[in-house]
């Protein structure tokens, strides 16, 4: 789950080293354009419903903390 | 009673002194009567709103906590015996239950804001409601959107509700907010609030300079920049061509200047007494485009915006549907797209509505919306024009040209909260571009109401600003995090006949070069409208 993750956020921002920042959100290094892209993807790709509550910053901050979020949403 | 005023900073230093004289456990209650205290010198016949107000968001919020621990309690006893289905069941009819509650909440601290700050005059004119007497009450807009936020988050069950009517009180009226935010959050501020906070020297002296910093850009800038505005939007007929962009140059650093000093000046006597409030710009004039600026300016608002208003509409089902139909009609892109230019357009009419209710201020809002939109929808198209052309997209020179261009498309903008109206803002914009006959411009700018020594004034302190400022981007590029404190975290580093120097010399040029008007009488804060 975590490659294709992954794949999904650098498709969508593919100038960000998502694989060492720990704060996408924090340093404003994630816009909200990017998260709603992001979501809507994470929904459709593993058949999940994350809603407007999810969106914190902790469940965005780094790809760890977003397979931990899709993975908690397929429960 | 203006921050700015003699009388503020000896209550203020009041303030800070008994917080401190009293017992660790009984500071909240010197903050709560503080509160109150200023809003009753400051507006004393609007207090009843903001009691209305708190009484109905507290109680509100009482009512669905209870329904989350409900919720949660029954979950948590039968989690075994439930199906994934039976779950979502059960939270989609305890969210439907809180649904209810949240409208009349919202109904009641939105229709008092309505009443009195939106349709006043159309209520007098219809002879249905006298507020011929009544003022707006003092920081309505900022404590009702504080309020909402309370709601929406105990709606998400991302807080817990306050079970202490009085500690509410301070959360929602707490002095140094009232006057022009931030919109603070419950999760963020109140326990700050709640909890006393034992003295430390460094909190102390960071807290004054951030004041003397608010009240230097404030007083020294600002207030000198209004005379030039005053001039060119009170006589608009009068200018065109470069004088007019002048103006709307001019009024971008005043705005920035009188809204950041105030923000200044509110965050750093919260931080005397330990109370980190939450930040209302990040450099914003350093934006690449529209939607970072927004991300920079009014942080406090735009994220009010973001997630409570951007994020519900983005994320709709409806228009996700919408969006999925019209992607056979326009393509995939379009169709994704779809929610996120409606949210857009909600976000900026909010933002734009936040203002006032004139017209001017919805344009205001439709202006950012659409420079955001268009910036989206043509996107890969300026990909491609770059790529033909070239143009490496992270090279400085262009990173350097996004911030010019940004910055234009932000002093166009202004035009429209300035000006008396929605017809005088586009009648400016356009006599930017006829040129001014006869007299020459430097002529035409030197006699805008200020002196030369005020224009030196204010491109010194511009450039003093304009160092500190990039002294901050660059230490939040290289540490991570804001870098608003960068600055001084390096005064703490020098020795201290140094540190006392650039102290003195601040507070030497607030004193001497500060406009203070008639009867020393500073000109009111421009956000404190809002």
């Amino acid at each position: 789950m975590r490659e294709t993750v992954l794949e999904i956020l650098t498709g969508i921002r593919g100038d960000v080293d998502f694989e060492n920042e720990t704060k996408l959100i924090d340093d404003n290094i994630l816009a909200s354009l990017d998260i709603v892209a992001i979501v809507g993807e994470f929904n459709d790709e593993f058949d999940v419903e994350i809603s407007v509550e999810d969106l914190v910053p902790e469940n965005f901050n780094s790809v760890d903390a977003m397979v931990e979020l899709i993975t908690r949403a397929q429960e | 009673m203006a921050f700015t005023s003699l009388y503020f900073l000896i209550f203020a230093i009041i303030c800070v002194a008994l917080y401190y004289f009293v017992p660790q456990n009984w500071r909240w209650v010197v903050l709560l009567a503080a509160s109150y205290a200023f809003y009753l010198l400051s507006s004393p016949k609007t207090f009843v709103f903001i009691l209305l107000t708190t009484a109905v968001t507290y109680l509100g919020g009482r009512y669905i906590g209870s329904c989350n621990a409900q919720h949660t309690a029954y979950i948590d006893a039968h989690k075994a015996e439930l199906s994934r289905e039976e779950k979502k069941e059960i939270k989609a009819s305890s969210q439907k239950k809180k649904r209810k509650m949240v409208a009349l909440i919202l109904v009641l601290d939105f229709g008092i804001l309505a009443v009195l700050k939106y349709f006043r005059y159309y209520l007098q004119a219809a002879g249905l409601f006298d507020t011929g007497e009544l003022l707006i009450p003092l920081g309505i807009s900022f404590y009702t959107f504080q309020s909402a936020a309370y709601i929406f988050d105990l709606y998400r069950n991302k807080i817990e509700p306050d079970t202490n009517v009085a500690k509410f009180a301070l959360f929602t009226a707490f002095f140094p907010q009232i006057v022009q935010g931030p919109i603070s959050r419950y999760d963020q501020l109140a326990h700050q609030l709640y909890e006393g906070h034992s003295f430390q020297f460094r909190n102390l002296t960071h807290g004054a300079q951030l004041m003397l910093w608010g009240f230097f850009k404030k007083l020294v800038i600002a207030d000198r920049i209004d005379i030039l505005c005053d001039q060119v939007f009170d006589n608009y007929t009068d200018y065109t061509g470069g004088a007019v962009f002048v103006a709307l140059l001019f009024y971008t650093i005043q705005i920035y200047a009188d809204f950041s000093g105030g923000i200044d000046i509110a965050r750093g006597i919260a931080q005397c007494m330990g109370i980190e409030m939450t930040h209302n710009f990040r450099r914003p004039y350093f934006s690449h485009d529209l939607s970072e600026f927004w991300n920079r300016w009014h942080i406090s608002l735009s994220h009010w915006c973001r997630d409570y208003i951007f994020y519900p509409v983005a994320m709709s089902k409806f228009f996700g549907k919408a969006g999925k139909s019209l992607r056979n009609v326009f393509g995939d892109r379009i169709g994704k797209l779809f929610p996120v230019i409606i949210a857009q357009y909600c976000t900026f009419i909010t933002i734009g509505l936040w203002h006032g209710a004139a017209f001017k201020y919805v344009a205001y809002g439709l202006y950012n919306g659409t420079v955001i939109v268009l910036g989206l929808l043509f996107e890969p198209l300026l990909r491609g024009i770059l790529e033909k052309l070239h143009i490496n997209a992270s090279s400085r020179a262009w990173k350097g040209f996004q911030i010019v261009r940004t910055f234009f498309i932000v002093v166009c903008g202004r035009a429209f909260p300035r000006a008396a109206s929605f017809g005088v803002a586009v009648t400016m914009f356009f006599s930017m571009f006829r040129l001014n006959h006869g007299v020459p411009f430097l002529e035409t700018v030197m006699n805008l109401g200020l002196t030369p020594l005020d224009f030196l004034i204010i491109g010194g302190c511009c450039i003093i600003w304009l160092l500190i400022s990039i002294y901050e981007e660059r230490d939040a590029r290289i540490n991570g995090g804001d870098g608003s404190k960068a600055f001084r975290e390096m005064m703490d580093r020098l020795p201290l006949p140094a540190r006392w120097a650039i102290l003195l010399a601040g507070f030497g040029l607030v004193l001497m070069l500060g406009i203070y008007g008639p009867g020393y009488d500073a000109a009111a804060f421009i956000y404190r409208g809002f």
